[in-house]
């Protein structure tokens, strides 16, 4: 058969296909696999060589993640946080972006440049002066000092990026909108918005990464209370050995969060991180 | 509802796009402006709309001033070039959302979304979502949407420049029978002057911001203001043919013997019209020149320099002298090469006046 051919080589295009995407996952994904079950290794079994792949399972190092290094606590302060100062960066990065995409602002490609140029700066340059600041302020070691500053780190990112989404929107939508009886917010959150939402979702995974793995801020401007997970996963490593056990456990509890989010997000996410899927 | 604007102007920074524009429309009457890109007819739409704010001048919807008003105050419906629908919403959610925002109760606003989808002929696609539809029925849902709230003016932006050359001809007639029976007083833009022609009660023609002539559709075409009116409707367009008016009164014409069939109607407008040194043109619509046999007295002498066979006219390009014309006749036997006389009907012959 003549249609038996083309049918062979597509199949063996496929089979192609799959064979790299599944080496290239298994290239990324093993780290990820070895800090898991390392994470349920005995101390004993981590240090094995060469290493070994059945063992007995353990929740030692999660036991002692909870009292040794009071990752709760710390787990709590991160969710804290990052949620606030997400929230934060995610509310105003979006209307600052709506307006200057939309609006009529004196110089708005100066600004918008100018907000991404913040961006700029290595965030050890502002560690100090926020040190010494926050000290005269005494909102040190608090949860409204590292939220304030990832929020604000955020803010750059969200405007910058939620302006683009939104000029990919035709402006003849939020017109009819008007025209169809609609004031200006209830354009925004009855017509813009829905149509953000994928573009909102991948720049809040990606505002919530940045936050939640922050460790330089963290540890300089946190010392008891508002301690954050990186903080104290830090913590495994000790002056005379590396506790791999337990910095596997905290790799592990750190993770969770951001995985969760990105299966929840994941419908829009797909949409939004391929720009320009809201034309009609 | 009438409509006035009054004096309006617009400027983008030193860019002035609307430039004092004045113009009564009445009541249901079907209003086109017509006027290449850039000329300023879409943002005095904008400006009707409340899309645009108006930088000096007034515009009175209802007799109400309704310059700075918001656009959901002016209870205007609008049919945009790009349909404008809400990609996330199905057809029926679309047509419905100006129902919502007014809170009709939901049983009401069902019935005027059903009642108006099957004026449009869209019953069967209110479950799609906009991405699913041809442009045709896009723009359906779009005028459904627009029309559902019976609203008293309908401004129309290039609806049908999206669509195909045949849909477009659809479009054009169901359009204006439906606003017409529906008595909506309606604004429309184009740079299609067949569908200006075709659909307005009256035709606005705008150039650089101005409105050159504001007449309805047969008179525009018969009697054209300037010479772009008179270049910008028609297909081919009219022969224009410089001229000027001598000391003694006398025409000057470009081909002598056109400038000579103007009767003494239209050469007393163009005294009227004609700039400070005399000048105007002399105007004369292709199907109105008549060719005849070469030396026929009272013709003007001219070579064929193309036909056109077009099947149900032909266009002959014609020279006379050094001036290039066209004349669109029935069938003809007529070759490039050939000498013909060209005759112009002195009541068809118009003075056109240049643009400043």
């Amino acid at each position: 058969m003549a249609s038996q051919k083309p049918l062979l080589s597509r199949a063996i295009k496929l089979a192609a296909a799959y064979a790299l995407a599944l080496i290239a996952t298994a290239f990324f994904a093993f780290p990820v696999f070895w800090m898991s079950s390392s994470s349920f290794k005995s101390e004993l079994d981590i240090s094995q060589y060469p290493p070994v792949w059945s063992f007995a399972p353990t929740f030692e190092n999660y036991a002692k993640l909870a009292s040794e290094l009071d990752a709760f606590d710390a787990f709590v302060n991160s969710a804290v946080i990052v949620g606030l100062a997400t929230t934060l960066a995610m509310v105003c990065g979006t209307m600052a972006a709506y307006a200057l995409a939309r609006f009529d602002v004196k110089g708005k490609e100066v600004i918008a440049f100018e907000v991404l140029s913040i961006r700029m700066l290595p965030p050890i340059v502002s560690v100090i002066p926020m040190f010494i600041i926050a000290r005269a302020l005494g909102i040190f070691d608090t949860y409204w000092l590292l939220a304030a500053a990832y929020g604000l780190a955020g803010l750059p990112f969200v405007v910058w990026v939620m302006r683009v989404f939104i000029q990919d929107i035709p402006q003849s939508i939020e017109e009819a909108a008007m025209i169809d009886g609609c004031s200006r917010f209830q354009t925004f959150w009855r017509v813009t918005l829905p149509l953000l939402l994928p573009g909102l979702a991948a720049t809040m995974v990606i505002v919530f990464m940045f936050a939640w793995n922050e460790f330089l801020l963290a540890s300089m401007l946190t010392s008891q209370n508002a301690k954050t997970l990186p903080v104290i996963a830090a913590n495994a490593i000790k002056p005379k050995a590396i506790a791999w056990g337990l910095a596997s456990a905290a790799g592990v509890v750190m993770s969770l969060p951001v995985v969760v989010l990105v299966l929840m997000m994941q419908r829009y996410l797909v949409r939004g991180l391929t720009l320009g899927a809201v034309k009609g | 509802m009438a409509i006035q604007i009054n004096n309006v102007y617009k400027r983008f920074g030193s860019l002035t796009v609307v430039n004092g524009v004045s113009v009564d429309i009445a009541d249901g009457e079907f209003f086109v402006m017509l006027g290449p890109s850039g000329c300023g007819k879409t943002t005095t739409l904008r400006m009707v709309a409340g899309l645009e704010t108006a930088s000096e001048g007034q515009i009175f919807i209802d007799g109400r001033d309704m310059t700075h008003a918001e656009p959901r105050h002016r209870d205007i419906a609008m049919a945009f070039q790009d349909y404008g629908l809400y990609p996330n919403m199905t057809v029926f959610q679309n047509i419905e959302f100006p129902l919502k925002i007014r809170k009709l109760a939901p049983a009401e606003r069902r019935r005027k979304v059903e009642e108006t989808a099957g004026r449009l002929g869209i019953s069967d696609y209110l479950g799609r979502k906009p991405a699913q539809m041809s442009g045709g029925q896009r723009q359906r849902v779009s005028l459904a949407r627009a029309l559902v709230r019976n609203p008293k003016v309908f401004l129309m932006d290039e609806p049908l420049s999206n669509l195909d050359a045949k849909l477009r001809a659809v479009m054009r007639t169901e359009i204006k029978k439906l606003v017409t029976d529906l008595g909506i007083t309606t604004i429309y833009v184009t740079h299609d002057q067949i569908e200006a022609m075709s659909m307005a009660d009256r035709i606005a023609v705008m150039r650089k911001g101005d409105m050159v002539q504001v007449a309805p559709p047969l008179q525009v075409y018969d009697r054209p203001a300037t010479c772009f009116v008179a270049d910008f409707i028609g297909s081919p367009p009219m022969n224009l043919f410089k001229a000027e008016l001598a000391n003694n009164g006398r025409v000057v014409c470009q081909v002598q013997g056109f400038g000579d069939a103007l009767d003494d109607g239209e050469r007393d407008r163009a005294r009227a019209m004609a700039d400070r040194h005399g000048h105007f043109a002399v105007g004369i619509r292709p199907e109105h020149l008549q060719c005849v046999a070469a030396g026929t007295p009272g013709s003007v002498e001219g070579i064929v320099e193309l036909v056109e066979p077009l099947g149900q006219t032909t266009n002959i390009y014609l020279l006379s002298g050094d001036t290039k014309y066209v004349v669109v006749t029935d069938r003809t036997t007529l070759r490039a090469g050939d000498t013909i006389g060209v005759i112009a009907p002195g009541d068809k012959v118009r003075a056109v006046g240049l643009d400043r």
